[in-house]
């Protein structure tokens, strides 16, 4: 009996031993003394613990056999994700479906699908209190991880799914069901409206978390869908111009998980705080760009994910100024804050600072070589600086490392684009579309290139795609407008150009981001086409209020002018068009021609009599002959006026 | 503008508060203008002297802007811009956008590497960056009148100028006693938008304005005449108003008067650099050689390294015909601001003296750049244009040309000229008549007129023309034979006139005339033998010859 009472006891101090071990990261000791605690009791629980020890020593096919060989992976829930959780972390994932199909499990789990789970605890085989719905939900996100190792993606999405309604709070699995832009916007809201949140939370805490998962769904989207009140209104940006542009995403490593309350030092976090009040308070009317409208979840302001939308929203809107001030910000308080970084990333690449790029890359690859992010960022790089066979190399290496992560497939197809390479450059935006069924960008880039090839009939139908995943971007509506243009249906294309153009003063008040400049100079070419020459040059002008000195906005105006038969500004805006680029043939033709016809019709000066004059001697004889002192063509020539006297400003 | 009076005391308080303001900003030509200006009203007293509180200092900020200020005025413009960043108060903001764009433009002139260009426009990311920023910020109401002033510069910079008048006329409106907005904007404001004068805020800076304006548009005759009335009133010794009187002779061609006021302006001020350059031009164009040396010398121990001092000293060596020399020293002004006109222009014309057409051309165009209405860029381009043997092109600049300076014989024969290279001779004949209406400074017009009436066989009113020159030519007392070939060039058509004509007796006289010449002897010869011979059928067949 004392035998007993004395195992009992040391059993427990045991027990208590490895758990303290554990906390403290202390592995060996915990392995130690949980054998020590297996060879006295045997029990399912204990041997969970030791196969546990030799887990997070990461001895995964240790455990993985501990487990297997006492049984346990079939009747024990805890005992069966431990083993499954073993293979999955080898990447072994043909043997870890085995395990989850193997296990005893299933028959109670497929019947809680069904229904509500009231089955006791026991059934389960959980130890030490283990919450039954959390257990469930981490086994189905394990499942649905496992599934998506194996490219099954659409069952692993339903296990994502059911691991969100066994638990609204797994974070996880909801994240991973819209990093990847699997879903369109109105999927992630269907998603979010159907996980049971009333169900599992108080009333007042289900606002909370809802309103803090709302901030993590796609923000392409008008004002009035958005359940926040004055929500942010996103646009996926540009792309005549084939800059680049890179949906957020985060990279799938789990040590890197984020979640909502990431720490953020004190200060930065007030400036914020500032910041935002001031944005609420001052610019409620202007800026719809701010999230935190709802009270319910103002308390969490001071967490950098409230930053990283807000500027997730900034970028959308083209405001990459505002957007990398945000940015940097946010990775002042956490520099490798991952689901800021491939926003700043963008920034940097869209406000090219390669300097900055150049340390970014250098670090986080120095830090984190085995995630996808770094190598996007060294190919994100080499992609400004235009040398895009390296580019290619390393985005390509980051694809190797996070398959699905789109953003890189996005800019290894732009790196293509920007050579002219158009069928690599889809084949990228293919893949990227396949990984990115949620997103109208990679459809959009095809499309693009479909119009660059000359087919535009195809390209048409890609917008259209496009289109029914974000109906109200005006990037799409831009580019279905070049289309038309190419067709010479020009009055539709006008129709699209305003269309988007009315939606873009929508979006923000105030002045229009200078990237919309080859929508007004769209317009411009439209309405010349359509002869509405005045609104032409209003465009024109406009443009060239958002994008000054351009020298293709120049000429367009000065051909304008040409139709208008306004010979003197026509050559007077195309010299200026020549003057800051020398070789544009465009330009000079015209210059030549218009010349040449102002010559025809102007009269030789102000105030040119009709008819060849008589001439009839001239009165001031005697005043007129004074020599001229300097030489001619010196250098200051001097250009005698003897008749002051007359001399009238008659212009 | 008649009416206009000065109270001087009110003027001169304000003329202290805006320095005290100006120089809190930084805003340093605005600060020596002023201060000229106060300096030549100094016989006025006011009290209260140096009590000016600024409204605006919030105490919090005080210690930023204090510090910002101090590296502003070391010219550190990034670090004055960095401890700014966050401020609020209007005017630490200002001083904040304006240290940014100083250091924008400074930062262009130093990566500038060839002087032949200057800063790549296309490379103004930098610039388009402070315009959003300034673009959103005064679509919010956020800026005071200083900014809003540099936001018109910068927009100024960025080719948009409609825009940028609209934007310092906002400027001065907030900020009456802001002597650059006015300024900028004298600079912009064409002819054509002189409507926008009742925008202008009724202040008396306005009138100072007005004549800056008019002079900058070369309506000389009014802008000289409201400085004599700022001078009459009593605002002497003020030598802005003394240059800008000498700048209206210079361009009235009064160029003796001109030099005078110089003089006058250098005794009072012997180290003002500030339009010198047009000085020596004064004394380029009556080539006094002595007067630019010594002026050179002087401006060179001033200070080497200003614009005018560079100009002046090219100057000098272009009438010494060291052209390479020149360019070198315009070039060197140019490095200093590649915004000054005058270098621009007079190293166009130096390239030209060197032959180098291209080089020309580009300074010229740059010269046009930065101010279109310089008509001696504008004809210098069509000089070019002309070796370049681009007649429509040429056309067209001269016709620029013209237009800048409509009652200039110079301009619009060089025109009538280039028309009768393009075959049409209708046109250039006008030029060439209204050049001779208008006083014809080279004396060819006539001759020129008198060979396109010819072509056009208008014989009447060539000979018209031919009888003028001939006349005028008799009248002239310094005549050198070389380059008499026109004159008995004329004398022969007009023989030959008379001749056909059968008016034998003044035939005769013009054909005698026409032996004077070695080159016309024999064609003189001639025409008197076939005098001879007509007089002789004349006499044969005397009755008719009364009918005809």
């Amino acid at each position: 009996m004392e035998t007993t009472n004395a195992n009992l006891d040391c059993v427990e101090k045991y027990r208590k031993l490895v758990q303290q071990y554990i906390d403290l990261h202390v592995y060996d000791a915990a392995l130690f003394w949980a054998d020590k605690v297996v060879a006295i009791t045997n029990t399912p629980r204990d041997i969970y613990w030791l196969a546990q020890c030799m887990y997070l020593k990461k001895q995964y096919h240790r455990a993985a056999f501990l487990l297997q060989s006492k049984n346990l992976d079939k009747n024990y829930l805890l005992c069966t994700y431990l083993t499954v959780k073993c293979y999955y972390d080898t990447n072994e994932y043909n043997e870890a479906l085995n395990v989850i199909n193997k296990c005893d499990m299933n028959a109670i789990l497929n019947i809680k699908n069904e229904c509500t789970p009231n089955i006791p605890e026991n059934d389960f085989g959980l130890f030490d209190n283990v919450p039954k719905n959390q257990a469930l939900a981490a086994f189905y996100l394990l499942k649905g991880k496992v599934l998506e190792g194996m490219d099954n993606r659409g069952l692993a999405a339903d296990c994502y799914k059911q691991a969100l309604y066994c638990d609204v709070y797994c974070f996880e699995a909801f994240d991973l069901l819209i990093k990847y832009q699997m879903l369109s916007a109105s999927e992630e809201q269907d998603l979010l409206q159907s996980i049971p949140i009333a169900m599992q939370c108080t009333s007042e805490e289900a606002h909370v978390v809802k309103a803090l998962y709302e901030l993590r769904l796609k923000k392409y989207h008008t004002p009035q869908t958005q359940v926040i009140k004055n929500a942010p209104v996103i646009f996926i940006t540009n792309k005549s111009d084939n800059s680049s542009h890179f949906i957020k995403s985060l990279p799938s490593t789990p040590n890197l998980q984020i979640t909502p309350t990431s720490i953020s030092t004190p200060m930065v976090a007030k400036n914020n705080e500032r910041n935002l009040r001031k944005n609420q308070k001052l610019h409620m009317t202007k800026m719809q760009v701010d999230p935190l409208d709802n009270v319910n979840i103002s308390k969490f302001q001071g967490s950098l994910d409230f930053h990283v939308a807000q500027s997730e929203i900034l970028f959308y809107n083209c405001d990459y100024n505002k957007c990398i001030n945000l940015t940097e910000e946010i990775l002042k308080a956490d520099p490798y804050h991952d689901g800021c970084l491939p926003l700043h990333i963008s920034c940097l690449v869209e406000l090219k600072q390669s300097n900055k790029l150049f340390l970014l890359a250098h670090t986080l690859v120095d830090l984190y070589p085995n995630l996808a992010i770094s190598w996007f960022a060294v190919g994100c790089y080499y992609y400004i600086n235009g040398k895009s066979d390296y580019a290619r190399r390393y985005l390509a290496k980051a694809t190797c490392l996070d398959r699905l992560f789109g953003p890189a497939w996005l800019a290894y197809g732009h790196s293509f684009a920007i050579e002219n390479e158009h069928d690599q450059a889809m084949a990228a935006y293919f893949k990227a579309s396949q990984l990115m069924k949620g997103c109208h960008l990679p459809l959009l880039y095809i499309g693009l290139e479909c119009g660059l090839t000359n087919n535009i009939r195809l390209a048409e139908k890609f917008f259209k795609q496009a289109q029914s995943i974000a109906p109200d971007d005006p990037f799409i509506m831009h580019e279905k407008g070049v289309v038309c243009f190419q067709y010479q249906d020009f009055d539709a294309a006008e129709k699209h150009f305003r269309a988007a153009l009315e939606k873009i003063r929508k979006i923000k008040q105030g002045p229009i981001q200078s990237t919309w400049a080859p929508l007004l100079n769209n317009l411009g070419h439209t309405c010349r086409k359509l002869k509405k020459y005045e609104e032409s040059l209003e465009f024109h002008s406009q443009a060239l209020l958002l994008q000054p000195q351009s020298a293709s906005t120049f000429s367009a105006i000065a051909y304008v002018h040409v139709l208008m038969e306004n010979y003197d500004e026509a050559v007077d805006w195309f010299h200026k068009a020549l003057g800051l680029k020398r070789d544009d043939t465009f330009s000079t033709t015209m210059l030549n021609y218009v010349i040449e016809q102002w010559a025809e019709d102007k009269t030789p000066f102000s105030d040119c009599p009709e008819d060849i004059p008589k001439f009839t001697g001239l009165k001031t004889r005697n005043e007129t002959t004074q020599n001229n002192v300097s030489g001619d063509t010196g250098s200051n020539m001097s250009l005698t006026n003897n008749e002051t006297q007359e001399m009238s400003m008659d212009m | 503008m008649n009416d206009f009076k000065i109270d001087f005391k009110s003027m001169k308080y304000e003329l202290l508060t805006a320095i005290h303001e100006c120089s809190e900003r930084g805003l340093l030509q605005s600060v020596k203008w002023l201060s000229e200006l106060n300096f030549a009203l100094s016989h006025v007293i006011i009290k209260a002297d140096g009590e000016f509180k600024t409204l605006d200092d919030s105490p919090n900020e005080t210690a930023a802007f204090l510090l910002a200020k101090s590296y502003f005025n070391i010219k550190e413009y990034d670090r004055c811009a960095h401890f700014l960043k966050n401020s609020h108060s209007p005017k630490s903001r200002f001083l904040y956008l304006y240290s940014r764009y100083l250091s924008i433009e400074k930062k262009k002139i130093d990566n500038m590497t060839d002087v032949n260009c200057p800063p790549n426009p296309t490379q103004n990311n930098n610039l388009k960056e402070l315009c959003a920023e300034l673009k959103s910020d005064f679509y919010d109401n956020k800026l005071d009148g200083y900014s809003i002033y540099l936001y018109g510069l910068v927009l100024k910079k960025l080719g948009l100028k409609t825009l940028a008048v609209d934007i310092f006329i906002k400027s001065v409106q907030e900020q009456p006693m802001l002597w650059g907005a006015w300024f900028e904007l004298g600079k912009l404001i064409s002819e054509k938008n002189k409507t926008c004068s009742n925008q202008l805020p009724d202040h008396w800076m306005k009138f100072f304005f007005m004549a800056h304006t008019n002079l900058e548009q070369l309506n000389n005759e009014e802008a000289l005449q409201m400085y004599e009335e700022l001078y009459s009133m009593g605002i002497q010794n003020c030598t802005y108003i003394m240059s800008q009187i000498a700048l209206a002779y210079h361009n009235m061609r009064k160029l003796e008067d001109a030099i005078e006021m110089f003089k006058k302006i250098l005794e009072f001020d012997p180290y003002r650099l500030d339009n010198l350059d047009i000085y020596s031009n004064l004394l380029y164009v009556l080539e006094k050689k002595t007067d630019l040396a010594d002026l050179a010398h002087k401006v060179a121990s001033i200070d080497k390294y200003r614009v005018e001092t560079c100009c002046v000293i090219g100057n000098y060596y272009s009438l010494r015909s060291d052209h390479a020399k020149a360019v070198l020293y315009f070039k060197r002004a140019l490095k200093l601001n590649p915004n000054f006109l005058s270098a621009w222009t007079l190293m166009g014309h130096e390239y030209m003296e060197m032959k180098n057409t291209n080089a020309a051309i580009q300074s010229y165009r740059y010269a046009i750049e930065v101010n279109s209405r310089d008509y001696r860029a504008w004809y210098g381009l069509g000089q070019t244009y002309e070796i370049l043997k681009m007649p429509f092109y040429c056309l067209y600049y001269y016709k620029q040309a013209q237009q800048l300076k409509p009652n200039d014989s110079r301009m619009i024969i060089a025109l009538g000229e280039t028309y009768e290279r393009l075959d049409r001779t209708e046109n250039a004949l006008k030029c060439y008549y209204k050049a001779c209406t208008m006083g014809d400074i080279e004396g060819s017009a006539l001759t020129k007129l008198a060979k396109l009436y010819d072509k056009l066989d208008e014989i009447e009113n060539a000979a018209a023309v031919y009888i003028e020159y001939c006349l005028r030519e008799e009248d002239r007392d310094d005549k050198i034979p070389e380059e008499q070939r026109d004159y008995y060039n004329a004398l022969q058509y007009l023989a030959n006139y008379y001749l056909k004509k059968g008016n034998l007796d003044d035939a005769n006289t013009y054909a005698y005339k026409c032996m004077e010449c070695e080159e016309t002897k024999e064609q003189g010869k001639a025409l008197l033998k076939a005098i001879a011979a007509k007089r002789i059928e004349q006499e044969d067949l005397d009755p008719e010859a009364e009918v005809a």
